[in-house]
């Protein structure tokens, strides 16, 4: 094994956007190193055919499953991490989200007030634009047309994005695989840019398989390109690998047995995209991939949202049920085709574990009360495409997983949570993590933006450890 | 078709079970009539271990079931709502697994060879684009590419040897998993016939880049090099460093082969390089892919498309060196350009191949030797024979057997493996065989086969011609195209000169049994190869350097003298840090000048003393030099 004997003040374990905006706002005082997995696309090199994003820019080959294989997890594995695959919707919490938090984990910070400050600093850190109206598409149309109908309240959507140039003609769809005009805020194009050229050191395609607490130093072992095993040391490592990477890594380097919290309280905001086929072209595929919103507050009463939004062809096939011919003709009315997704709050409680000989796995079911969310949004979804006149619907059977949070749920108590109020591992005053892991349960809200904010507050503790 | 992770049985149960998933529909393909299940282990290698097993044992269990029973299972794993949890649960990674791979690479507008990603997009009425980006493509302009360049060579220079070797592996290897695939593209973009293409195009470059992976390591490592004694205790080595960017203009008869050949050379040296390729076979995309998919960066090897005003423009950003394969009008051109800048250049232009057979050779195998030299990618090949000595004794025998021969050659257009030409690759080039014929004949000439041919179709057969002099263009000028012209001969003298006069020097062929004649002919010509009872064997071995002399060129690449071409050559002597000071140097004496003048002596003179003097007479020198310097 090779031994470098590299000594930074901080590792950072995952170039995603926790670790992005950490590493930026410590990056003029220490000396950091971002290990992360994933590859380090430059804008024009952003895979463009979709079973490529799929296999390289997601863990376990494009999707990853729960033990009942039946929610799909999609966990990206690239530099930026999210925030080059996502929708790159930054909503703040409300306070039904915080109050939730606050409840949970007797945690004062959560609450709108106390986050605001650092909301707006991270707000600060990128370009927000709302979809301008030449932006929407087909399907954004059927969405607000079937909103308004069924008398519920919806708003254009917030969005991390520069200069999408919709007027020049752009279908954004790609933008889900890394945009690469650089238009959407990824870190690569902002905070981990910005941490870069202060110096902060980045290693890619290098995944880290161990870590250990020394007291006073801590220690990240890890294979370079599935190949070459490097150890690092530093005085300090934060955790950004997400909820699953986070987690695995903490049982992988034996920290399972002594925080008894780890792995549990994982959620994921299942998401289950539905189909509306109409006569008439709809071209969801069109300029802005998503425009509107549902800002219903029934919906969050009721405990899911409504998002417009679509998918490529390879993904829009798995949706499709069957095979053969009929599948094929389905699919020639893509264009046909309308989309809108219902992402239920999740209640019911995940579990992440690591079995005696060393297997990961992750257990996680819907309850009853899930699946009357599930259930309640498609009702309203299909009289929605009926109001706009589909001929046929299609009803998403498999949810998907995008928003993977918890596991490593922030709070005072050691059975339900690994994280201290000041974002350190219990009993590891070295170790810290503010990324979605510590989530103590599904916010019903877009993760990405409270990362952020999170992320910046624990810097905060970070620079007063050294 | 073949895959690092499934077997022939698993690929096959693999098709079967995408043929059944998307049998086609009107205009949609079946997945089988598409090239994408070349990517497969795009999937397979991002995926987990027990993933892949499962998919081996799955596609290795459907490779022995009938269609029908895999029918039964994609059915049953759609509705996997009942039955015992392990059950359902193997049911639905069965439908999500088998769906999620082949659908995604149906329908990921996958580049293959007859666009069906393409095709398929159109179908299903997916239209998206991002102008902006394609403007911005558009938009980069030559200096971008030069600028990428710059950068990359530092990129490039700071990676070891061992890791460029990894990409030339790669490289090997993805070519050698797709060659259907590459076989197919220089085909629709030549028409050459398959076997030629898979015989001197991808065999070729495998074989080359396989030379390049075991013996770049060793040909790049710094040489160390004697000191004379004169400079006692300094340490000498040489380095081959790269130059930083090469600029490789391709040809258009050997397009794949000419441009990936160098490129890799370069990389392996440690250059950046810009492939301009010719506009006549751009084969756009192609390498692009092949690139990525073996990942080496986009500005470490850029293609630049365009004609030769595009070729000019790369020169005027000053790459460090220009590699180019193509005809001697043009190569005096980028000469000329190159000469202000005082640029390098290396150029691999045209010949006029000669093949002297003297009367002791087995006929058979000559006539055969002659017709593939002649004949092989329709006779545009830099190193095609394009004239044919023969001795006066064996000359109607050689030509009859010949022309016999000629004409059971198949020309045909399409992609059956047994043609043997196919048509020419340019119109103008057409035109160039049909004047160089006419030339012949006018001049008393005669053409004793592929008298059908109409003079314009771009299917030419083969063109013996018999009566030829010194008068005629086919004698003098590069044909490019199927034409054999015959030459009788006296003896040795006479086939020497008769070879060697010509303005071109590339390759030769020596017909004989006699090895000494062989070998003393193949020394008397000015070429700068020559193939011995063999034809266009030369560039056969990578390991033998490749060019020509006159006007076919100068420079050479492929084997050791390749990878100094695409180097800087550098040497480096070395002193200990010591307070001692040269007897050259300053200041001088004129006690330094007759102590010099004495150690020379001793040094070179003859003489049982003279190496004692050397002794003496430099010490004294060595001491007097440095008392005089404080």
């Amino acid at each position: 094994m090779d031994e470098s004997k590299h000594f930074y003040d901080l590792i950072i374990i995952g170039g995603g956007i926790s670790g992005s905006f950490i590493a930026e706002a410590l990056s003029q005082d220490l000396r950091i190193l971002i290990l992360e997995a994933g590859i380090n696309y430059k804008l024009k090199e952003y895979p463009i055919h979709e079973v490529h994003t799929s296999a390289k820019m997601y863990w376990g080959g494009g999707i990853e499953f729960n033990t009942d294989a039946n929610i799909a997890f999609l966990r990206p594995k690239v530099v930026g991490g999210g925030s080059v695959i996502n929708g790159a919707l930054v909503d703040r919490f409300d306070d039904i989200a915080f109050d939730d938090w606050k409840g949970q984990t007797k945690v004062n910070f959560f609450n709108s007030k106390d986050m605001g400050p650092w909301y707006e600093k991270a707000e600060s850190k990128f370009q927000i634009q709302y979809i301008p109206e030449e932006g929407r598409n087909g399907n954004a149309e059927i969405f607000a047309q079937g909103m308004k109908a069924k008398g519920f309240s919806y708003s254009p959507l917030r969005r991390a994005q520069k200069n999408c140039a919709y007027e020049e003609g752009n279908d954004c769809i790609e933008c889900l695989s890394g945009c690469r005009i650089g238009s959407k805020q990824m870190m690569s194009v902002s905070t981990l840019e910005r941490a870069l050229q202060n110096g902060v050191e980045l290693i890619s395609q290098f995944e880290v398989e161990n870590i250990e607490d020394h007291g006073d130093c801590v220690s990240v072992w890890g294979k370079h390109k599935k190949q070459r095993t490097f150890k690092f040391r530093s005085k300090k490592v934060v955790m950004a690998a997400g909820a699953i990477g986070n987690v695995r890594l903490l049982f992988k380097s034996g920290f399972g047995e002594k925080i008894p919290g780890i792995g549990k309280n994982f959620y994921t905001h299942p998401q289950y995209m539905n189909l509306g086929i109409f006569e008439k072209k709809i071209q969801s595929f069109k300029g802005a991939l998503q425009a509107y919103k549902s800002s219903e507050p029934r919906f969050r009463q009721w405990g899911f949202k409504l998002e417009n939004v679509f998918a490529p062809p390879a993904g829009l096939s798995m949706l499709i049920p069957g095979f053969g011919k009929k599948h094929m003709r389905q699919m020639k009315k893509i264009a046909h085709m309308s989309c809108i997704e219902v992402a239920i709050r999740d209640t019911e409680p995940g579990k992440m574990e690591q079995d005696r000989n060393g297997n990961f796995r992750i257990i996680k079911t819907l309850n009853a009360e899930d699946r009357k969310r599930r259930k309640l949004g498609l009702e309203i979804i299909n009289d929605m495409f009926e109001s706009c006149g589909a001929s046929e619907i299609i009803e998403g059977k498999l949810p998907v997983g995008l928003h993977l949070m918890g596991g490593c749920g922030l709070g005072h108590d050691a059975n339900e949570s690994a994280v201290n109020p000041e974002f350190k591992l219990f009993d590891h005053k070295n170790i810290y993590v503010a990324d979605s892991s510590i989530f103590p349960s599904a916010p019903g809200i877009n993760p990405s933006l409270t990362v952020m904010a999170l992320s910046l507050k624990a810097t905060d503790q970070i620079a007063k450890g050294f | 078709m073949s895959s690092r992770f499934l077997n022939e049985k698993e690929l096959k149960g693999f098709l079967k079970t995408a043929d059944i998933l998307l049998p086609g529909e009107g205009e949609l393909p079946r997945f089988g009539q598409t090239d994408f299940s070349r990517y497969i282990d795009d999937i397979l290698e991002e995926a987990t271990a027990t993933d892949v097993q499962d998919l081996k044992m799955l596609f290795g269990i459907f490779y022995w079931i009938p269609s029908f029973f895999i029918r039964i299972i994609l059915v049953v794993s759609e509705k996997s709502d009942f039955g015992p949890r392990f059950w359902q649960l193997n049911m639905r990674l069965i439908n999500i697994g088998l769906k999620g791979i082949i659908y995604s690479l149906y329908y990921s507008r996958l580049p293959d060879a007859d666009k069906n990603g393409e095709r398929i997009f159109n179908m299903i009425g997916w239209e998206t684009k991002i102008p902006g980006l394609e403007k911005q493509e558009n938009e980069m302009s030559l200096k971008d590419v030069r600028e990428n360049a710059r950068v990359a060579q530092e990129e490039i220079r700071k990676t070891s040897i061992k890791d460029r070797i990894n990409f030339i592996k790669s490289l090997k290897n993805y070519v050698l998993d797709n060659k259907t695939y590459f076989v197919k593209k220089i085909h629709e973009e030549t028409g050459k016939t398959r076997t030629d293409i898979l015989t001197s195009e991808i065999f070729a470059t495998i074989d080359f880049l396989n030379y390049l992976e075991k013996n770049a390591q060793k040909e790049l490592k710094v040489r160390n090099v004697k000191t004379p004694i004169a400079l006692m205790g300094k340490k000498s080595s040489v380095t081959l460093e790269p130059l930083g960017t090469m600029l490789i203009i391709s040809p258009w008869n050997y397009p794949f082969f000419q441009a990936l050949v160098p490129m890799a050379l370069s990389l392996v040296c440690g250059n950046a390089t810009i492939i301009k390729p010719s506009e006549h076979t751009p084969m756009k995309g192609v390498f692009e892919d092949l690139l990525k998919r073996v990942g080496i960066p986009s500005t470490w090897v850029q293609m630049v498309y365009g004609d030769g005003e595009v070729g000019k423009e790369l020169i005027d950003l000053k790459p460090d060196k220009v590699f180019f394969t193509g005809s001697v009008s043009t190569g005096k051109k980028i000469m000329t350009q190159a000469g202000q800048y005082l640029i390098p250049v290396e150029l691999e232009l045209g010949g006029k191949d000669p093949m002297i057979i003297f009367k002791d050779v087995d006929l058979h195998r000559a006539t055969s030797g002659a017709l593939w030299g002649a004949l092989t990618a329709s006779g545009q090949a830099c190193t095609s024979v394009e004239k044919v000595l023969v001795q006066e004794d064996i000359y109607e025998d050689f030509k009859s057997l010949l022309i016999n021969k000629a004409g059971k050659v198949k020309v045909g257009q399409g992609d059956q493996s047994e043609f043997e030409i196919g048509p020419m690759t340019t119109d103008f080039q057409i035109s160039v065989v049909r004047e160089h014929v006419e030339d012949a004949l006018s001049k008393g000439a005669k053409l004793l086969t592929g008298n059908d041919w109409d003079r314009k179709s771009k299917l030419v057969p083969p063109l013996v011609i018999d009566g030829v002099d010194e008068t005629m263009l086919v004698y003098q000028e590069e044909t490019f195209g199927p034409v054999i012209p015959l030459i009788k001969f006296k003896d040795e003298a006479q086939a020497v000169f008769m070879a060697n006069d010509s303005k071109y020097g590339l390759t030769a062929s020596v017909w004989s049994k006699n090895m000494k004649l062989a070998y003393r002919v193949a020394n008397a010509l000015n070429v700068g190869g020559v193939s011995i009872n063999n034809v266009m064997l030369t560039e056969g071995n990578p390991h033998l350097p490749f060019g020509g002399i006159k006007n076919s060129g100068f420079g050479r690449f492929k084997g050791k003298e390749g990878f100094s071409s695409f180097s800087n050559i550098k040497s480096i002597i070395a002193n200990s840090d010591t307070h001692h000071v040269e007897p050259h140097w300053y200041p001088f004496t004129e006690k330094k000048y007759g102590l010099f003048d004495k150690m020379t002596d001793g040094l070179f003179g003859k003489g049982p003393f003279s190496f004692l003097k050397f002794v003496i007479f430099g010490l004294k020198l060595e001491g007097h030099a440095n008392k005089v310097s404080k």
